[in-house]
């Protein structure tokens, strides 16, 4: 970021170590990227709100919103411009100070995990060495607010929605933090972008197929980050049925929009650090790091473009799995949660740190051993995503429908 | 210890297993047709043409096979039908002409009874039913589009049992089209005094009105010629018919109901409803002059043009009339009449025992009170004061 800005400077004819004006340019700088990132995370929620609504449709054999502009794209903008109108109400009895700015501690703690994501080879708001700690650390605010809204409200099923969330997010947070641990021993590094670059483009050359403790790591990952997002099978805090909506119950107009933003952001999150962690990130196949350093003009240009569009690709597809869980699972009762946590997920996740400190010793001794595991799993995993794709054509021929995803939009 | 282990993993490969199955089923559906129709604009056929045949949605009338019988109308049990009739001789213009076939489908409830009165199937239920409109005054369908050219009633053929038809629903949905134009405006005080001139100006019997009293004179004045033919009788008294066939006289159609005066079986002359007020005046006019065997005088003074047509939609008895059949009629002629115009249920409220002794009463024995009648209200009033003075009843 600096180091892009010293760059313009210098371009333009002066020396950053003794222009003046250094210090605005960086705050100048600053002040844009942030804007940018924001409406980012916005844009990218709002739009989000529609896929999921039409992904929903579809698997109940609806149609979904197709109305504003074309496929029903522009419904978000509709959607949020009525919530920007709506009456910002205060209950009566809340803690009228907490129950304002609670949404601003979960919008502040959802914003700065932006800081160390990356898009793209070069694109990333601030590459720090300890970007994963920072992640979960900055994560972490979004149960204050979570907290602070449910207790302000003054509102039984807000006070009961924050206590779930709570107990939730905090108890995933360590089987999440343990997955996340291996990728970090792997890679041998904390700065997201030094794991990407420890990975390669092609499948076999991810963490995921590394060895059989990543693999369990990278479904140990994803069922805490769901539920550390609140998403189905895991909304017991928002739990329509018994909760009103939770949390949230007492909010409306823009103040609730935030929590919406938050929960629909909150997936390109979690999608966008498991393409991180354990699917290679940027990495185009057949294309190593330092090979990409060094390429210049043009074809820097397309690399970049096209490290940009894997990396959004593949998140976009786990957003996408994200939202079709929600549609597959019905929610799991407290007791059940806190079952699968403390007695599967923290016990497994533990045993994969181990096994992988182990495995990295084996792996160093005898090199071929790590090919000949990371060939297995990528053969099993393509197998795995075969043998889905016949059984769900299967699926289709079984009930005597046919394939038809263009019809009836 | 190793079932813990075994049970252990069974939870775990089955949590594994249920994603699997739960995923694959889901996904399967995400890539099938959904079953949602997107009404009304996109479907694959319009949505009427879904609808089962007999469905009843808005009334549609092909004014090519309509009689004007007007049995719709009288049918109706809430008024949403609207027909007004001017007549002609049957020779220059045709003998009934529609001025206005409204339908009011924001009031109409589908009931159907209208369509089944209808001698040529013209009124039918269609299959449209989209009713929402941005002006409710738009909701009432015109069948005559325009009053100053009022529509020719169809003359039934003799013998026909097929009328052929437009395709159902054509005429409606083109009448549909305009429930989005903007309403008609209110009239200014502008528009209403050029209208008012405008009437002033063209003070005249409407080009299409006919003078039942002068046509009754013609007719009786045949009549008396073929007093003693009856077939021949029998015309005269079709020609003061409406002659739609409607068969709302309880006679197959019109031949039926005036063979049946002419042979003497029948004495009411009320019975033709499409010709209302103006066959009755004529029909009586006929039987009155074949009674006292001479054409009742024309009134001594040119009566004043009928007023703006406005004025008289509630007032069937506009016209002269002869003078009252009580001094015309024998005392048993008249005992029929009056009995006739009685409600007929004896429920004693006149203080007679029954409607024999009231009409006894009135025609023997000087009963002056006419307004005795409860059951048959004020229309049998209307009809006793016309029968036994000649006047309207005064109100009460």
């Amino acid at each position: 970021m600096q180091s892009f800005l010293d760059n313009l400077i210098r371009n333009a004819g002066h020396d950053p170590s003794t222009w003046p004006w250094t210090q605005f340019v960086y705050l100048a700088g600053m002040g844009a990227i942030a804007f940018v990132v924001i409406n980012f995370a916005a844009i990218t929620a709002g739009i989000f709100s529609w896929a999921e609504r039409r992904v929903a449709a579809r698997i109940q054999s609806r149609v979904g919103p197709n109305r504003v502009g074309p496929g029903g794209f522009l419904q978000w903008i509709a959607d949020a411009v009525k919530l920007l109108l709506k009456e910002d109400l205060v209950p009566d009895e809340a803690d009228q100070f907490l129950f304002r700015i609670a949404p601003y501690f979960m919008m502040v703690g959802f914003a700065c995990v932006f800081v160390c994501l990356p898009f793209s080879h070069r694109l990333i708001v601030a590459d720090m060495n300890i970007g994963i700690f920072f992640i979960i650390a900055v994560t972490a605010l979004i149960v204050v607010g979570i907290i602070m809204s449910g207790w302000s409200s003054n509102s039984k099923w807000s006070l009961f929605g924050a206590i779930r969330s709570a107990a939730q997010i905090i108890s995933y947070e360590i089987p999440a933090g343990m997955a996340l641990m291996i990728p970090v021993m792997l890679a041998g590094t904390l700065s997201t972008q030094g794991i990407i670059r420890a990975q390669g483009g092609w499948p076999w050359q991810w963490f995921l197929f590394d060895n059989p403790a990543a693999f369990a790591a990278f479904f140990i990952y994803f069922i805490s980050a769901l539920a550390e997002g609140n998403r189905t099978p895991f909304d017991l805090p928002e739990a329509e049925s018994e909760l009103v909506s939770g949390y949230n119950t007492e909010y409306s107009g823009m103040r609730f929009s935030y929590f919406f933003l938050v929960e629909w952001g909150n997936m390109w999150i979690m999608s966008a650090l498991a393409t991180t962690m354990f699917l290679g990130g940027w990495q185009l196949p057949g294309l190593t790091p330092e090979r990409f350093d060094a390429l210049t003009g043009g074809s820097a240009v397309v690399a970049e473009l096209a490290s940009l569009a894997l990396f959004a690709g593949k998140t976009l597809f786990f957003v996408f799995v994200v939202m079709w869980l929600r549609w597959t699972l019905p929610r799991i009762r407290v007791d059940q949660m806190m079952n699968m946590c403390w007695k599967y997920l923290v016990p497994i996740s533990f045993a994969g740190v181990l096994f992988v400190a182990v495995w990295m010793l084996v792996v160093h001794a005898v090199p071929a051993l790590g090919i000949a595991m990371r060939v297995l799993l990528t053969a099993a995993g393509a197998f795995g995503v075969g043998a889905f794709v016949v059984r769900t054509l299967k699926n289709i021929r079984d009930t005597g429908d046919k394939f038809d995803f263009t019809s009836n939009w | 210890m190793a079932e813990t282990v075994t049970a252990y993993v069974k939870n775990v490969r089955d949590t594994a297993k249920s994603f699997w199955e739960g995923m694959s089923v889901t996904l399967s559906y995400m890539f099938r047709k959904p079953i949602t129709t997107q009404y009304p604009d996109r479907t694959g056929v319009p949505v009427r043409d879904t609808i089962p045949a007999r469905y009843r949605g808005f009334l549609e009338v092909d004014m090519d096979i309509c009689t004007a019988c007007q049995a719709c109308e009288r049918a109706c049990p809430i008024q949403v039908i609207n027909i007004d009739i001017v007549k002609g001789d049957g020779k220059t213009r045709p003998k009934l002409n529609m001025e206005r076939f409204d339908i009011d489908i924001g009031k109409c409830m589908y009931c159907g009874l209208c369509v089944e009165p209808c001698p040529t199937g013209a009124i039918q239920h269609t299959r449209e039913f989209e009713g929402a409109v941005m002006a409710f005054n738009n909701l009432t369908l015109r069948f005559v589009p325009d009053d100053r050219v009022p529509f020719p009633a169809y003359k039934v053929p003799k013998g026909s049992e097929a009328f052929p038809r437009r395709p159902l629903g054509e005429i409606t949905r083109a009448l549909l089209k305009a429930w989005d134009a903007p309403p008609p405006p209110f009239p200014s005080q502008a528009d209403l005094d050029a209208l008012n001139k405008k009437a002033d100006h063209g003070g005249k019997p409407k080009p299409a009105g006919l003078d039942p009293a002068a046509m009754g004179r013609q007719l009786a004045a045949k009549a008396l010629n073929v007093k003693d033919d009856k077939p021949k009788l029998q015309k005269v008294l079709e020609e003061a018919m409406a002659g739609t066939d409607c068969g709302d006289c309880g006679y197959p159609d019109c031949f039926g109901y005036s063979d049946a005066i002419a042979q003497g079986k029948e004495s009411s002359t009320e019975k033709c409803a499409p010709g209302g007020a103006d066959s009755k005046a004529m029909l009586e006019t006929i039987l009155v002059s074949l009674k006292t065997g001479k054409v009742p005088e024309a009134p001594a003074a040119v009566k004043p043009a009928e007023p703006a047509p406005v004025a008289d939609s509630r007032q069937p008895e506009a016209g002269p009339k002869g003078p009252p059949l009580a001094q015309t009629l024998g005392k048993e002629e008249l005992y029929k009449v009056v009995f006739d115009a009685m409600a007929g249920t004896d429920c004693g409220d006149c203080e007679y025992p029954d409607c024999d002794g009231y009409t006894k009463g009135i025609v023997y024995e000087g009963q002056t009170d006419l307004n005795r009648c409860a059951p048959g209200g004020e229309d049998t009033r209307v009809k006793l004061y016309e029968i036994m003075l000649g006047t309207k009843p005064p109100p009460k």
